[in-house]
């Protein structure tokens, strides 16, 4: 009973939340709305990709921002027409829109049946991996990727107007949190989360172990896939330095500061690394102890170093340690302990 | 009678050490046999065997005329084939109804679904009668990870019972029960159909001996012996090497 009140009170608060950012574009600057929320919208979809496949399935994945690139690369690819970088298809745009999906779905399908086989570090290497050939792949077969990146993105029609690309941002967003939330219960989910926590039960009860797996790679793929369509829209551009190392760990430091188990925190990690990027510099006395632009990753760093002391499960993590003061049996600690005997 | 198990000249090599020394066995259809031997004879090794967790050494397994051998676990359930684990292994952090409709779903081969059915919710209703099979029905919405052992031990059993198969492997599943849950225990194995084919692996003589026709004796991956309750009782070598050392278990 206790469970549910609180999932209701969750719920509420989330609704309410939902409800503020509806009306943002009336209440907020609308740099505020169309650089710094549309851009947490983004990343944080992007991240919760990262956050179901890790508290699902088990699987950390460093493979999400490649998903995100090559959905942007294949639009842009597909979208632009004559003397514009890339492959010039000149498609009409929501057809570059279902190619770029499809290709990235097909991507995450090929990849996470080949990670399929691997749980823990190794599948966290061999996602890095797949990010590290993805970014040698688009940076060195330049038709595809510019040369020097693709420019001048239009998006399509419907998404003209800045504030409307925040709305699809919002809308992405929560769909996807829903979606992600109620497939724990689902037939996909619950074989998932037992597929996280005991493999070799799942197979003797008859499962298809590494296919389910890839399966949820694949979702996840086309997910992060969406966000980097956004991406592409909202930057207009995309060359290959964007997929590269940094920015991959930046999407899992970004996960990590909202707390790795918890989907909210993703979109709050987010939110969090872009204040930081917007706001830092406009600080008074930054400059004076010397932390300028090119510093901010260390600002970063620290801080994400700091939550990970105070709260190994993020912000989500503190957030609920001040609301309660002995610590709520939260449904994500139970499915966690999932693998305590 | 046909037989539904047949595991020839199986070996199991585990680095150096040999858990299973060459065991034949031939299980007819509706037998019920139990595997005793002290700890470390390789009883759970066999089931691994039979039920595909791990491919034999050499040697073959047979289940209704298919070659199994290398055939991996997840095609066993469709063969009619169930197993329980020695240390109960439900997903603590499901209820027992999600437990059990991972059973259902897994054997139904149902479980790419992203939404739910009608079909989906019929299984959840079937996993609560299931679970009330095995006097969980109190505990239908509990999360596995919060029950106590025994009813652990019972969920386990529910979720080999689930599916209806006709082959069933039990690895020790009066083990941590009270005196009151393991008569049960008794009482449920004795209640299954009489077609049903049973294995189980069993510490506890009493039940060993009270459900079984045929009881295989193992020691050092090798069969000792083998045959009637009676039989191996009365055999003064399986005295030697198992029952004197049952203070052990
Ligand atoms: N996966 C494994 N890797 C290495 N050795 C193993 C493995 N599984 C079992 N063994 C070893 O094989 C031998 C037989 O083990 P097995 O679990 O089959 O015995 P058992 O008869 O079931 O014993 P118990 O009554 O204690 O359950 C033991 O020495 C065990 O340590
Ligand atoms: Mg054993």
């Amino acid at each position: 009973m206790k469970l549910r009140e609180r999932l209701t009170a969750r719920t509420l608060v989330l609704a309410g939340l939902v409800l503020i950012l509806v009306l943002l574009p009336s209440l907020a600057t609308a740099f505020f709305v169309n650089f710094v929320m549309t851009q947490t919208l983004i990343l944080g979809l992007a991240a919760a990709t990262i956050v179901f496949l890790s508290r699902y399935g088990g699987m950390t994945s460093l493979a999400q921002l490649l998903m995100f690139g090559i959905a942007g690369f294949m639009f842009g690819n597909a979208a632009l027409d004559g003397g514009a970088r890339g492959l010039n298809l000149g498609w009409h745009p929501w057809a570059a829109v279902g190619f770029a999906m499809l290709v990235t779905t097909l991507a995450a399908f090929v990849l996470g049946a080949i990670a399929s086989r691997t749980t823990g570090i190794y599948f966290l290497m061999l996602t890095l991996v797949y990010g590290v050939i993805g970014y040698f792949v688009f940076a060195q077969i330049v038709e595809i990727s510019g040369p020097g990146g693709i420019t001048s993105i239009q998006r399509p029609d419907l998404l003209g107007p800045p504030v409307r690309l925040y709305y699809a941002g919002l809308l992405l967003s929560v769909l996807a949190y829903l979606g992600f939330r109620a497939s724990r219960r689902t037939a996909f989910g619950l074989a998932l989360q037992g597929v996280r926590d005991d493999p070799v039960r799942m197979a003797s009860l008859g499962f298809n172990v590494a296919l389910h797996r890839a399966l949820a790679f694949t979702l996840a793929g086309f997910v992060a896939g969406l966000a980097g369509l956004l991406n592409v829209w909202w930057n207009g551009q995309i060359d290959p330095a964007s997929i590269s190392i940094g920015p991959t760990l930046i999407l899992l430091i970004i996960a990590v500061i909202g707390g790795i188990s918890s989907l909210e925190g993703a979109w709050l990690g987010a939110f969090v690394y872009v204040l930081v990027f917007t706001y830092l510099r406009d600080l008074p006395l930054v400059d004076g102890i010397g932390i300028t632009e090119a510093r901010f990753n260390t600002v970063i760093g620290v801080i994400v170093l700091a939550i990970m002391v105070l709260s190994p499960e993020g912000l989500t993590g503190i957030v609920q340690r001040l609301r309660g003061g002995a610590r709520p049996v939260h449904p994500t600690e139970k499915e966690l302990g999932g693998t305590r005997p | 009678m046909a037989s539904v198990v047949q595991v020839s000249a199986v070996t199991v090599a585990f680095g150096g050490l040999r858990a299973l020394r060459g065991i034949d066995l031939d299980i007819a259809r509706g037998e019920r046999l139990a595997v005793i031997g002290p700890n470390g004879a390789g009883k759970t090794t066999l089931f691994n065997v039979i039920a595909g967790d791990i491919a034999p050494t050499t040697g073959a397994v047979v289940i209704k005329g298919q070659d199994c051998t290398y055939r991996p676990s997840r095609h066993r359930p469709r063969l009619g084939l169930a197993r329980t684990y020695q240390k109960a292994r439900a997903f603590a952090g499901l209820t027992v109804r999600e437990n059990i409709y991972l059973a259902l779903a897994g054997h139904r081969g149902r479980h790419r679904a992203l939404w739910r059915s009608s079909a989906d919710r019929a299984m959840r209703d079937e996993a609560a009668e299931v679970a009330a099979q095995v006097w969980l029905s109190g505990q239908v919405d509990a999360v596995a990870g919060e029950l106590a052992h025994g009813q652990r031990r019972q969920l386990e059993l529910a979720m080999a019972v689930a599916t209806r198969p006709d082959v069933m492997l039990l690895d020790e599943p009066a083990s941590g029960l009270s005196r009151g849950e393991r008569e049960r225990l008794v009482e449920l194995l004795e209640s299954f159909d009489e077609q049903l084919t049973l294995l189980v692996i069993e510490h506890d003589m009493d039940v060993a001996f009270r459900i079984a026709q045929r009881v295989v004796v193992m020691a050092d991956g090798e069969q000792v012996t083998a045959g009637t309750p009676e039989q191996v009782r009365a055999d003064p070598h399986v005295h030697r090497i198992y029952l004197g050392t049952e203070a052990v278990a």
